[in-house]
């Protein structure tokens, strides 16, 4: 699809507010509408990158968990860390993406609150991998609040 | 709208009886809060040889919310603050008997000539900032300071050793229920809580529960006229208003400059000063985890209602993009360096 997705979300978000706002009478629906222009420039950032955050993500958790299966000593943990590192996204779909990032990040949990009360040698250095995941997921996620005037 | 004003014309000729001729005109829907539907009008009467003329606000319950809150907490919290000098709308009518307008509402006085700063911008106040920020942080010191008992207020009471477990079940059942996606951030930063708690509250308050850029009224003098939005006011520990008015989200993600007014240092002496209540700086850091907390849990709820269909506002939508990705981001930071701390 030309013109991109980003390019027009963008465009219409523009038009919006810069051409159709200041002809609507009414605070509610002037108010509405800077809204969805800034929710539409926030999609805009969101479109191109969301596969791409979703794909490395889940190849991060898969090697992330293949390594925390061979030291966490909860034996049954371990067993459905080493079954959710084999796992593939079969599909580059958005949603399909978030289906197995959900899954992947309800294990994450689980394995976090088990690392952060061990006292076992691998915890700490599990504990700060998990961190390290965190903190590059939000900062990938991050969106920029559009200046405007 | 014609509707509206019509049937709350009748309304009012049913709450003021001595009143005669009665019109209800320039009906216009505002946003003032994502909990209720907010309305702007002026309503004008007859009564004792005049013509009266008062503008008004009409808060009516909506059919689904950003957060469930009680209207009557609100209204009275209006009543019980009104008297003290808080600048706060006056309230007029409680009404629960949905056969007026369909919904439960309140009436409260309309604050003329005023503006809100808007929460999203590296400068909401301009040059008014510095005299907006002294008021700003000596209200929320003075309402920390007031006597709940004295003040009349009708809320679940709570120890001080309790308000912080309170508030965290609280919000931690928001995100139970109303999650779309695994949170491992808000997760993470539960556990942390439940396993550091803060000092008990120093003593008992009412926390408004939403202090913040974007929720008072000012004037062009710079004066603060109306602290609005006491949606989610409950009694609790007074440093929860205090980090929820500092979170970085209202302060464009500036920690130093909260609410884009006066610097961090200055903010919170100006609120110590007022409320004559130290600031424990261990308290200080639980309470600040737990508003970007609290955050997450009010914008997954957002997103829940959007996403579902129950409400589709979109402030809604936009509440679960934006401030979900400054909290989370906040909240990873802190946690993270936490967790290092822990573990030297």
């Amino acid at each position: 699809m030309k013109p991109d997705a980003d390019v027009m979300l963008g465009g219409f978000a523009g038009t919006l507010l810069m051409d159709i706002a200041p002809q609507l009478g009414g605070e509610y629906t002037l108010g509405s509408v800077g809204i969805i222009s800034m929710s539409m420039l926030m999609m805009a950032q969101e479109v191109d990158r969301a596969a791409e955050i979703r794909y490395q993500e889940n190849a991060q958790l898969r090697a992330l968990f293949a390594e925390a299966a061979r030291i966490v000593d909860d034996k049954d943990l371990a067993k459905r860390l080493d079954a959710a590192s084999a796992t593939k996204d079969e599909s580059l779909r958005v949603r399909a993406l978030d289906a197995s990032n959900d899954a992947l990040k309800k294990l994450l949990i689980e394995l976090q609150a088990l690392a952060e009360v061990s006292k076992a040698p691998w915890a700490a250095g599990l504990e700060s991998k998990i961190w390290d995941f965190l903190l590059g997921s939000v900062e990938a996620r991050r969106f920029v609040f559009p200046a405007l005037g | 709208m014609e509707e509206l004003a019509r049937r709350f014309g009748v309304y009012l000729a049913h709450k003021m009886p001595q009143a005669s001729n009665i019109e209800v005109a320039d009906v216009s829907r505002i946003h003032g809060g994502a909990s209720r539907e907010t309305f702007r009008l002026n309503a004008a009467w007859d009564e004792g040889g005049h013509r009266v003329v008062r503008p008004l606000i009409l808060r009516r319950d909506p059919v689904a919310s950003l957060i469930e809150t009680e209207r009557d907490l609100e209204y009275n919290a209006y009543r019980a603050f009104h008297p003290t000098g808080l600048p706060v709308p006056e309230p007029l009518y409680l009404e629960t008997d949905l056969k007026w307008l369909d919904r439960p509402f309140f009436v409260m006085e309309q604050i003329v000539g005023c503006a809100a700063g808007a929460p999203f911008t590296p400068d909401p106040y301009g040059p008014l900032a510095e005299k907006l920020g002294k008021q700003f942080w000596t209200h929320l010191g003075h309402i920390a300071a007031a006597d709940p008992e004295k003040l009349g207020v009708s809320m679940e009471p709570v120890a001080p050793d309790e308000s912080w477990k309170r508030e965290l079940d609280k919000w931690e059942k928001v995100i139970d229920e109303d999650e779309l996606c695994p949170q491992p951030v808000a997760r993470a930063a539960i556990r942390w809580m439940r396993r550091n708690p803060p000092p008990p509250a120093q003593k008992i308050c009412v926390v408004h529960g939403d202090y913040r850029t974007g929720n008072f009224l000012f004037n062009p003098e710079g004066e603060i006229k109306a602290i609005l939005d006491w949606e989610m006011c409950h009694l609790g520990d007074p440093l929860e208003d205090l980090c929820w008015a500092a979170d970085p989200l209202w302060g464009f993600d500036n920690k130093e400059r909260p609410g884009g007014m006066l610097s961090r240092a200055e903010s919170l002496r100006l609120w110590q000063e007022a409320s004559g209540l130290e600031i424990d700086p261990k308290g200080l850091r639980w309470w600040e985890i737990f508003n970007s907390l609290k955050g997450l849990a009010i914008w997954i709820s957002a997103g829940k209602e959007y996403q579902s269909g129950a409400n589709r506002d979109p402030i809604l939508a936009l509440s679960s993009i934006y401030p979900t990705d400054v909290h989370n981001r906040v909240l990873a930071k802190e946690l993270a360096a936490l967790s290092k701390e822990a573990r030297a």
